[in-house]
């Protein structure tokens, strides 16, 4: 059974078309990575699946049931934009608030559960207004967790976490996720969605451009040889001649070959040449090259 | 049921552990000493126009209940004098920035989002409120009524008026909290209507809460008796279950982010 199955989900704002007959399929387990430009119809989706926003047309399941069943919708976390959290009172008081309108049984046993969850046992007391950015995103992972839900859909949870607080957030979803909960997550910063995703979305303009595990993805990521030489121009002028695809990196440090047999075939290559390789690796493209080259070739560029 | 007595607890909850709903009922309280005093220590006092020569002579209160309400049949009842415009009618105003502060913090910080994602009902979202938003118009009203004794005897004003026992007052007063229902109910339905929008919000609340305005004074005499308390019942209740519904389908069919 799959915990999210869209199918042609449409969108309209007015004149603007938000989502364009989007299909998408999340399994149950998945730590979903949700990819898309700006404006793409990420976000909307996110909120037509929480039922904040209504559809134009088009069906959404959810585990199996349509998504705006009574038990399926109470099995749902949410944390989109920011965490539904009122400033004046303190984050103890916040989620009480929130396990109170979940009916919680035992509402401070669940809410000191999701603080030591997130990591935020002794902040209990701390009011919101007065939490760090981080913390603030966690309190929202906590509220979202209250209540143990099967489906956890975040919009954008690590933008503006300092390098700790995305690693603390990494290990939260993945702790969550070992747990059984399904994650939907969308994120910009796909660096750190790689480590954690099972699955990824790529939208663009409403639609599902491409959806794949990340085993597919680490074999749709072409490996590479990057190398470096004294004189990278005069280099990537003698590797042309011999391979079609040679790119210099973001950084201009390293020359990639993508269409070369081995390395030792380039260096060797290279010597033959009279060029001497200083440095060199192999590598693959990871999910932001793929993503851009995936937009670069939508767009025909 | 249950999923509205937790709203409530909610409701209640923040309401209580937020400095806001303590901030209004301690202004409800000190408008009525401050009015009365000052209005008593500026009582006939002479000011002319420089320019027109004009004198006019400051009044102030003769009772202290007439801060609360006059008596029907009185003219001063639509009169739009200092001492009948700053009484306890007031608060009906005040009332429309507490509850757009309260319903549209719902709306600011996001918490729409969790609580309607996990299937709250739209009518018990605006049921909890009404009932949460009524008591806390009826404890400005009570706290305004301890207010109006406590500025009366510092100012020195008679407690007793010609034809009004104390059970009229208290009925005055119940007629006028049977009433706040169906302001809190109007100023809600504002508050869903703007969402985010404070200023729309409290624009909306007071332009159609100054239609209504008017007809406090002449539902709720000083002078009442239990036939205007039965009618300002009867009204609350139906006109906040109408008002109410208009609120619930607005929240059923727009979005709520």
């Amino acid at each position: 059974m799959n915990a999210i199955e869209i199918s042609n989900l449409t969108k309209n704002y007015g004149e603007k078309q938000a989502l364009a007959g989007l299909q998408m399929t999340v399994p149950v387990g998945a730590i979903y990575g949700f990819i898309g430009e700006n404006g793409c119809g990420k976000s909307t989706t996110e909120k037509i699946i929480c039922g904040l926003i209504h559809p134009t047309s088009g069906s959404i399941k959810l585990f199996g049931k349509d998504y705006t069943d009574a038990a399926v919708r109470s099995s749902i976390g949410v944390l989109i934009e920011s965490p539904g959290c009122f400033p004046a009172l303190t984050v103890w008081n916040n989620l009480m608030i929130q396990a109170t309108n979940l009916s919680l049984p035992n509402k401070a046993d669940a809410v000191r559960e999701v603080l030591t969850l997130v990591r935020m046992e002794g902040a209990a007391g701390n009011k919101y207004k007065n939490c760090s950015l981080g913390m603030k995103q966690r309190v929202g992972i906590a509220m979202a967790l209250l209540g143990q839900p099967k489906l956890l859909v975040l919009d954008e949870p690590i933008n503006g976490l300092d390098a700790d607080g995305m690693r603390i957030m990494r290990e939260i979803l993945v702790d969550v996720a070992r747990k059984g909960t399904t994650v939907l997550i969308s994120s910009h910063i796909l660096g750190e969605l790689e480590k954690v995703a099972t699955h990824y979305g790529i939208m663009r303009h409403g639609k599902m451009v491409v959806e794949m595990t990340a085993d597919e993805l680490e074999r749709s990521c072409p490996t590479f040889v990057a190398l470096q030489t004294k004189d990278l121009a005069t280099t990537k002028t003698v590797l042309e001649k011999q391979y079609k695809q040679v790119l210099t990196d973001e950084q201009q440090e390293f020359l990639r070959v993508y269409d070369a047999e081995s390395a030792e075939s380039v260096v060797k290559y290279l010597y033959a040449q009279g060029i001497i390789v200083t440095a060199l690796k192999t590598d693959k493209i990871g999910l932001e090259e793929y993503y851009i080259n995936l937009m670069a070739r939508k767009e025909g560029k | 049921m249950k999923k509205l007595s937790s709203m409530l607890g909610v409701d209640f909850r923040r309401m209580m552990t937020s400095p806001l709903y303590y901030i209004m009922v301690g202004i409800s309280l000190v408008m009525p000493v401050l009015i009365l005093v000052m209005t008593t220590m500026m009582d006939g006092t002479v000011t002319v126009d420089p320019q027109t020569g004009v004198e006019t002579v400051m009044e102030g209160f003769d009772n202290v209940w007439q801060i609360i309400g006059s008596v029907s049949g009185n003219s001063q009842s639509m009169s739009m004098g200092l001492t009948s415009m700053c009484n306890i009618n007031l608060l009906f105003f005040v009332m429309s920035v507490f509850v757009c502060l309260f319903v549209g913090d719902d709306f600011r910080s996001g918490y729409v989002k969790n609580l309607f994602t996990v299937r709250a009902k739209k009518g018990d979202y605006v049921l909890s409120k009404t009932i949460a938003c009524f008591f806390a118009g009826a404890s400005m009203l009570v706290a305004f009524f301890v207010g109006a004794m406590f500025g009366g005897a510092i100012a020195g004003l008679p407690f007793t008026l010609d034809g009004v026992t104390a059970g009229n007052i208290c009925l005055c007063l119940l007629a006028k909290i049977a009433l706040v229902a169906i302001f809190v109910a109007i100023y809600i339905l504002a508050s869903v209507i703007a969402k985010q929008k404070l200023w729309l919000s409290l624009l909306l609340s007071m332009g159609i809460g100054m239609l209504m305005f008017m007809m406090i004074p002449l539902v709720t005499p000083l002078n009442a008796g239990l036939m205007h308390v039965l009618l300002s019942a009867v009204g609350g209740v139906l006109f906040s279950f109408g008002i109410g519904f208009g609120s619930k389908v607005i929240l059923a069919k727009t979005s709520l982010v």
